[in-house]
């Protein structure tokens, strides 16, 4: 059995009320380190010896950098002495993140707060210890399922795309199915076909290519993937992410674009940002079909030290009972998809340092999305020679 | 057999018009209705083959108005588009023909009348 009574250090356990403060330190959820002036541990409790793996026993008397990194536990003895002469507070009265070191040698992180108290035996130190790798690990998890999240949404584009996508196929498979079987019919019927034979196969190659082409967008933006920031240029970004948008389209739609083209890079996850903007296209197409003569126009421009892409729509605005919900997620009013599309976007915009703004329009006027984004850092100089 | 194509996708316009001359037809290519509308009227013993997805006028509208032309032609329409959608577009339209796309030549043979 352990006890502190043996414990060097530590003044005989002589009264009840000591015995009870020793049982209740040993019952505290949070790990309790009392050391000495010279980090000489006098107390270590039941929840320390569960953190660090080692027996209060073993840990009772030695210095207490026995639960640091090495590279903490270099200077420890140094912090203490340099309070002491000096009366600087570094760390007591102050919570602060630390790594502590287990005696398997794994080393994690803990919350720290250190208090001080006079003795008649000197000064000693009380530090109550956390282990956050709980609360890490929590938000990692929190982290992946964003990014799941994010996925998910850009695999609901696709599938409500799915069935324009098809359409879309269906262009150079006809026109590769057609060329192909007109060979096959001048060859069976033994007509000279060779004057023309290699023109119509170098047309139908070029369909399967452009059917091929078609899959590769399409893949590149559903695949799941880590995000990824690069310095780029908005308006290619943008331009791509339109065209995306556009691929079978049933809607007859004006599409303007107005790009400034002389934008500063931006620091973004290209695909993420791509997901907005077929959002965004998405949305502002179906807002205008309903109209005679269905318009989108999208624009980017520096506005306030930010670069900005504008999605409008000549649609009849957003309604103002929608308007408060508009960014939540399943609120949607459409009748397909998971309403995640805007808030999303949103989470996406503010992750990136940016946001997505509405002006809702309405009274003949169309709503307008506006998609901030900070303009990247100048890059760092590489180094000289 | 005079044929007239009316698609906005170049390739398929260009295969099509390859296959049906092989056939044996005569065949003149649009781009969109409106550049049909502006040629000479197809007649009655013409086919027209309409793509229900054309830029500006709808393929839908096309069917209409040569459906209601004195003298008849023979109307095929092509599409990639989902039943649902083509029986929407079509309502109360009765084309001699729906070929979907992707189309092959004996499905377009058999909507074509034998020459």
């Amino acid at each position: 059995m352990r006890d502190f009574s043996s414990s060097p250090g530590l003044p005989e356990c002589a009264t009840v009320s000591e015995a009870r403060l020793l049982s209740v330190l040993d019952t505290a959820a949070d790990g309790i380190i009392v050391i000495d002036e010279r980090a000489r541990i006098l107390i270590f409790n039941k929840a320390c010896e569960q953190m660090f793996g080692i027996a209060s026993v073993e840990a009772v008397g030695q210095n207490v950098k026995i639960v640091m990194p090495i590279e903490y536990a270099y200077d420890h003895d140094k912090y203490v002495g340099s309070y002491i002469s000096t009366g600087v507070k570094k760390i007591i009265g102050i919570g602060r993140e630390v790594r502590g070191r287990h005696a398997d040698g794994t080393v994690f992180p803990l919350e720290l707060s250190v208090g001080e108290a006079a003795t008649p035996d000197g000064r000693q130190f009380i530090g109550i210890l956390r282990d956050l790798r709980p609360r890490k690990e929590s938000e990692q998890r929190l982290a992946d399922l964003q990014s799941e999240l994010v996925h998910l949404a850009r695999v609901s584009a696709i599938d409500e795309m799915g069935a324009a996508i098809a359409h879309e196929l269906n262009q150079p498979l006809t026109a590769l199915m057609l060329y192909l079987q007109a060979i096959r019919r001048a060859h069976s019927r033994g007509m000279d076909i060779n004057a023309m034979v290699g023109d119509i196969l170098d047309k139908a190659a070029a369909e399967a290519e452009r059917a091929g082409h078609i899959i590769q967008r399409m893949r590149q933006f559903v695949e799941k993937r880590e995000p990824v920031r690069s310095v780029r240029d908005i308006d290619p970004m943008v331009d791509e992410a339109v065209e995306l948008t556009l691929l079978g389209q049933r809607h007859r739609i004006r599409v303007e674009r107005e790009f400034a083209g002389d934008l500063p890079p931006v620091a973004v996850d290209p695909v993420q940002i791509q997901q907005i903007v077929v959002n965004l296209v998405r949305n502002a197409i179906e807002a205008a079909a309903p109209t005679g003569d269905p318009a989108i126009r999208v624009r980017t421009r520096l506005r306030d030290g930010n670069v900005v892409i504008e999605v409008h729509d000549n649609g009849p605005g957003i309604a103002a009972p929608a308007l408060p919900k508009l960014f939540e997620a399943f609120a949607s009013s459409k009748r397909r998809g998971m309403g995640l599309g805007l808030a999303i976007s949103r989470t996406i915009a503010q992750n990136h340092g940016g946001d997505l703004l509405v002006d809702p329009g309405g009274n003949g006027k169309g709503a307008c999305f506006s998609l901030v984004l900070p303009v990247a850092p100048p890059p760092v100089p590489s180094e000289v020679g | 057999m005079r044929v007239h194509v009316v698609e906005d996708d170049a390739g398929v316009s260009d295969s099509l018009s390859l296959i049906l001359a092989n056939l044996g037809h005569d065949v003149i290519s649009y781009p969109d209705a409106e550049s049909l509308f502006r040629s000479p009227p197809p007649d009655g013993s013409d086919t027209v083959i309409v793509d229900l997805t054309l830029p500006g006028i709808p393929g839908a509208q096309v069917v209409r108005w040569l459906l209601k032309m004195a003298a008849v032609p023979r109307v095929v329409v092509i599409t990639g588009q989902s039943q649902s959608a083509i029986d929407h577009q079509l309502r109360g339209l009765a084309p001699a023909g729906v070929v979907r796309k992707p189309l092959t030549v004996e499905a377009l043979a058999r909507a074509l009348p034998a020459s």
